[in-house]
């Protein structure tokens, strides 16, 4: 086995964009762990979406070796996480793999919302945090108001921040030889019965679930018989092995190892993130802290533009849940839409991406209704129900009350802009809690507010009002009751079910007035007049009409141009293929987000 | 009507694009070049404009009088006086039937009494003027290079020649009132024309217009009130003895133009001169060499010719070619006779495999069945793109 002083299990946190992905790619070099000729940028990250928008979806672990300045060589694994709060779990569970944190903060942004989170995470995990100060390269780089920010806000001692540049290379060593420095090596005990923990998992064609995990205790080699402790599976291990990134089999993974773990299960359900693999006799009964069912937070209807496609969206619905066991989905069906799924998401940004891989890998073309929150339904016979879809609201006459999830909300912005983040929350129900200045430069502002708000457009508007300054943050804090009724909109005087909500009450007749009148811009002309309502139970709040359009014609048909006239009209029909035929009414889709963005 | 079965022939009617303007207007996408940024002579253009179309004669196919000549642009009269040499020798390579119609386009700023005497001299015997509007402040925003007075002068000179006058209007332009469109609509009928030609401002993308449309400058025009405009024109108009025969044309009994009819009811033209279309029957097409060779089921050709006025024009330059099938054929003519006030037999309809596509047109109120004739009603007139695509699209 391998000596556990010589082993450091690190993972790399950062707000979005300060360079966490490549900070690791320079590492990945400068171990010869990726030779020049396969490199490429975001190594770690291997789905073009997290490429492509620089984020991180899945985590991931990679082995390297690294020869010190003590002249001994160490094993490092590397734990790159998700960095989005929608992914917060996952990273806890990363983070308890770990004994350390490389904590990057861009030197030229300073510490924003989710440095924070991420570094309040580390240390609720006791972990060790070593500052790093990156992209000290650019022009605007500060690094040393970044490291009285570090020390003030999120008081870390940042005297021996590393400043590193991951474009250059710059520094990269010397945070190597932090991590082996500071960074504590694993203690476990090796002749104890197997306790490992699963990190993460993804599913592999011709294998099955691959399970990421970290040997707290004991050892797993290939052959043995284990067990999960939360589903109480007990199942062969098929092959151990490490990831450098690709993956090598080993005999066996020791105490305080990081790898992979095949066992032939092809079911993800069963290796859930955060649960304990000991051995199937005499193991251990008690499971590792922190483990939970993972249960979405935001929930839409996605429905295929053509109603043909509806076997392959579940088909690729299937496909993408071997990956995720996060996403869940159950068959929707919409008067105005037709089939579809209702579809949980952690949050938004895993919804956007979820929506993304659907439309890019699996060629469909989706419409996706306004996203809702979990509502939970006290009834006045007694019972309780929770309903994600406005669909499933019970008639109100049944309804006791209501409950929505909350959050506790953490804006990050210049004192310049408190009074813009102050207006924004009014808009949306938040109450302030306190706030404090991290810096002169900095102020972190708490709020309570229920996720219902933050999924309208709150982060857009953050960002536009606050000129991109403000970053945010956000943790469920349970639920609380809510004076909530159901906002129905009617097209020609019929209710289209996807364009119904869950609103406050005392927001309704303002949002049920603005929505008519966003509705009445985007839905095109049509050959009839078309009278948009916003209704509550049966009591119409708002109307606008979309007139019947007059006049459509290219008349101007020059020097006997046939073909292009007919190209024209081609595309125009092509252009109303792309909208939902409802009852008779051509609605673009935007349509059925256009609640998001009621600014009021 | 040609059909695939005909002995090929080249086509009876003959457009020729002459792609020069004084200067570009804000609103138009045709392709022309401000005679400013031209360094050839004009008198060398118009040859090679002239020599494209008598390559059309070297090829091996059977050529008839012409029944129409159009020569459009751009703007023709910039060429001045060998405008008219351009079009004698034309009729000299491409005999005129008798009673042929050959119409020149003109801008007011371009034509004066003694052009118009030497055009009719030439030939030719109809001219169609691009007035626009009789309103300076709306002449002004479009760019044009002329005001009404010169347009009113243009118009006299056309009738002392004793040319047949066509007077093309636009409406339903931003800053246009109704006022200014009726007294466009009644200076033109005091021109006396035969034809008139009304279209509803279209903001086509790459123009100045369409930049000022998108930034804001210009607001978008506004659908009803062009809606309004068309009506009032085909309402003025119809008074003054001008009936609608096209959805876009206005004449004096017997006076349409038979070129454009040409357009309209599937007769072949041959389309000369940079972004020309042309337009030939299947044995036609298969005679000159033109027909893909994988194309199995060719009805209808048609034709862009790609040169460049820049890069010089050559006799015989490269053309866009589209095949039509059979179906397509018979589908494009009913999509086509519907913009004649006439209308499309209703057996016409019926081989063309959409009658059910007109029922749901007709039950709209689009187009209605008179007398075994389908014909476009006047919401289908300004609904137009809804009876074309249905139609178009057979469905």
């Amino acid at each position: 086995m391998t000596d556990p002083t010589l082993i450091r299990n690190f993972s790399i946190i950062a707000h979005i964009d300060h360079g966490k992905s490549t900070l690791a790619d320079r590492m990945l070099e400068l171990t010869n762990t990726i030779a020049d000729r396969d490199m490429m940028e975001q190594v770690l990250d291997s789905m073009d979406i997290e490429r492509e928008r620089g984020i991180t979806i899945k985590a991931q672990a990679v082995r390297v070796y690294f020869e010190a300045a003590d002249g001994l060589t160490y094993q490092l694994n590397l734990i790159d996480t998700p960095g989005h709060v929608d992914f917060t779990y996952e990273v806890s569970r990363s983070l308890a793999a770990c004994e350390g944190v490389l904590l990057v903060v861009d030197a030229t942004q300073g510490v924003e919302a989710q440095t924070v989170a991420n570094a309040q995470l580390a240390m609720n995990a006791h972990l060790e945090i070593v500052p790093i100060i990156n992209k000290i390269d650019l022009p605007a780089a500060d690094p040393e108001r970044v490291r009285h920010e570090i020390e003030e806000g999120l008081a870390i001692p940042a005297d021996d921040a590393v400043l590193t540049s991951g474009k250059t290379g710059l520094g990269v060593r010397e945070a190597l030889e932090a991590v082996v420095k500071h960074v504590p090596h694993p203690v476990g005990d090796p002749d104890a019965p197997l306790k490992a923990l699963i990190f993460d998992s993804y599913f592999d064609a011709y294998r099955g679930v691959v399970a990421l995990i970290r040997v707290m205790d004991g050892k797993v080699s290939k052959g043995m018989k284990v067990r999960l402790l939360a589903t109480q599976t007990v199942t062969d291990v098929e092959e151990v092995g490490v990831r450098r990134p690709a993956n090598v089999p080993v005999d066996a993974l020791t105490v305080g190892e990081v790898g992979y773990l095949i066992t032939g299960l092809k079911d993800p359900s069963i290796m859930k993130v955060g649960d304990t693999i000991t051995l199937a006799k005499h193991g251990t009964e008690e499971p590792l802290p922190g483990y939970r069912e993972v249960k979405p937070m935001v929930y839409t209807g996605l429905f295929p533009i053509d109603g043909d496609q509806y076997p392959e969206l579940r088909d690729a619905l299937d496909k993408l849940q071997l990956n995720d066991p996060a996403l869940i989905y159950d068959p929707e069906s919409s008067h105005a839409l037709g089939f579809g799924f209702r579809v949980g998401f952690l949050g938004l940004l895993h919804m956007e991406v979820v929506k993304e891989r659907l439309e890019r890998e699996f060629d469909l073309d989706l419409l996706a209704t306004a996203p809702s929150v979990e509502y939970h339904v006290f009834k006045t016979n007694g019972t309780s129900e929770y309903i994600h879809s406005p669909q499933d609201m019970p008639d109100p006459g049944t309804i006791d009350r209501m409950e929505e999830p909350y959050l506790k909300v953490t804006v990050l912005v210049p004192p310049e802009y408190v009074g813009a983040v102050m207006e924004l929350a009014e808009g949306h129900r938040a109450s302030f809690k306190d706030m404090q200045y991290l810096s002169k430069t900095t102020v972190e502002m708490h709020y309570e507010m229920p996720l219902s708000e933050l999924i309208m457009d709150y982060f857009d508007q953050l960002k536009s009002r606050t000129k991109g300054y403000a970053s945010l943050d956000y943790e469920y804090i349970g639920y609380r009751e809510s004076a909530l009724v159901k906002l129905d909109v009617l097209l020609a005087t019929k209710i289209v079910d996807a364009l119904s909500f869950i609103v406050h009450k005392d927001k309704a007749y303002a949002r049920g007035k603005i929505l008519t009148e966003k509705l009445r811009e985007i839905i095109p002309r049509q050959m009839f007049e078309v009278p948009i309502q916003a209704a509550i139970g049966g009591r119409i709040i708002a109307r606008e009409t979309v007139k019947a359009k007059r006049k459509d014609v290219l008349a101007k048909c020059y020097g006997g141009d046939i073909s292009r006239k007919r190209k024209l009209l081609e595309k125009q029909k092509k252009g109303k293929k792309r909208m939902k035929n409802v009852g008779n009414i051509e609605v673009p889709q935007e349509a059925f987000m256009a609640i998001l963005k009621v600014d009021e | 009507m040609s059909s695939p079965g005909d002995t090929p022939a080249l086509p009876e009617h003959l457009y020729v694009h002459v792609p020069l303007c004084r200067t570009k207007c804000a609103y138009c996408d045709f392709y022309s070049l401000p005679l400013a940024g031209v360094t050839e002579d004009v008198s060398s253009i118009a040859a090679s404009l002239a020599a494209q179309a008598q390559a059309w004669l070297a090829r091996d196919v059977r050529p008839q009088l012409l029944k129409s000549l159009y020569i459009g642009g751009g703007t023709p009269t910039v060429l001045g006086p060998e405008l008219a040499m351009l079009v004698a020798v034309l009729t000299t390579w491409f005999p005129l039937a008798p009673g042929a119609e050959v119409t020149v386009e003109a801008n007011p700023e371009s034509l004066d009494a003694s052009l118009a005497a030497a055009l009719a001299e030439a030939g030719v015997t109809r001219v169609s003027l691009g007035v626009q509007s009789l309103d300076d402040g709306v002449l002004a925003f479009l760019e044009r290079p002329h005001d009404a007075a010169t347009a009113r002068a243009a118009a006299h000179a056309v009738r002392d020649a004793g040319l047949a006058l066509s007077v093309d209007l636009i409406c339903g332009i931003p800053g246009q009132t109704a006022q200014s469109w009726i007294d466009t609509l009644n200076g033109a009928i005091a021109m006396r024309p035969e034809h008139v030609s009304v279209y509803p401002l279209a903001i086509e993308a790459g123009t100045p217009l369409s930049a000022a449309v998108a930034i804001g400058d210009v607001p978008e025009p506004d659908p009803d009130t062009a809606a309004d405009m068309m009506l009032l024109a085909q309402h003025v108009l119809g008074q003054a003895g001008l009936a609608r025969y096209e959805v876009a044309n206005y004449a004096l009994p017997g006076a349409e133009s038979r070129h454009n009819t040409a357009y309209w009811t599937g007769a072949p033209y041959l389309g000369v001169g940079p972004g020309a279309h042309g337009m030939l029957d299947a044995a036609t097409a298969a005679a000159v060499g033109f027909t893909p060779a994988r194309a199995d089921d060719v009805a209808r050709l048609r034709y862009s010719v790609a040169c460049d006025l820049r890069e010089g024009l050559t006799p015989m330059p490269r053309l866009d070619v589209e095949v039509l099938t059979g179906e397509e054929t018979r589908r494009e003519d009913v999509m086509l006779g519907l913009r004649l006030a006439r209308g499309v037999a209703d057996d016409e309809a019926g081989a063309a495999g959409v009658t059910g596509a007109l029922e749901t047109l007709e039950a709209a109120g689009l187009v209605e069945l008179v007398e075994s004739r389908w014909r476009t009603t006047e919401r289908g007139w300004l609904l137009g793109n809804e009876v074309f695509s249905a139609v178009w699209a057979g469905e």
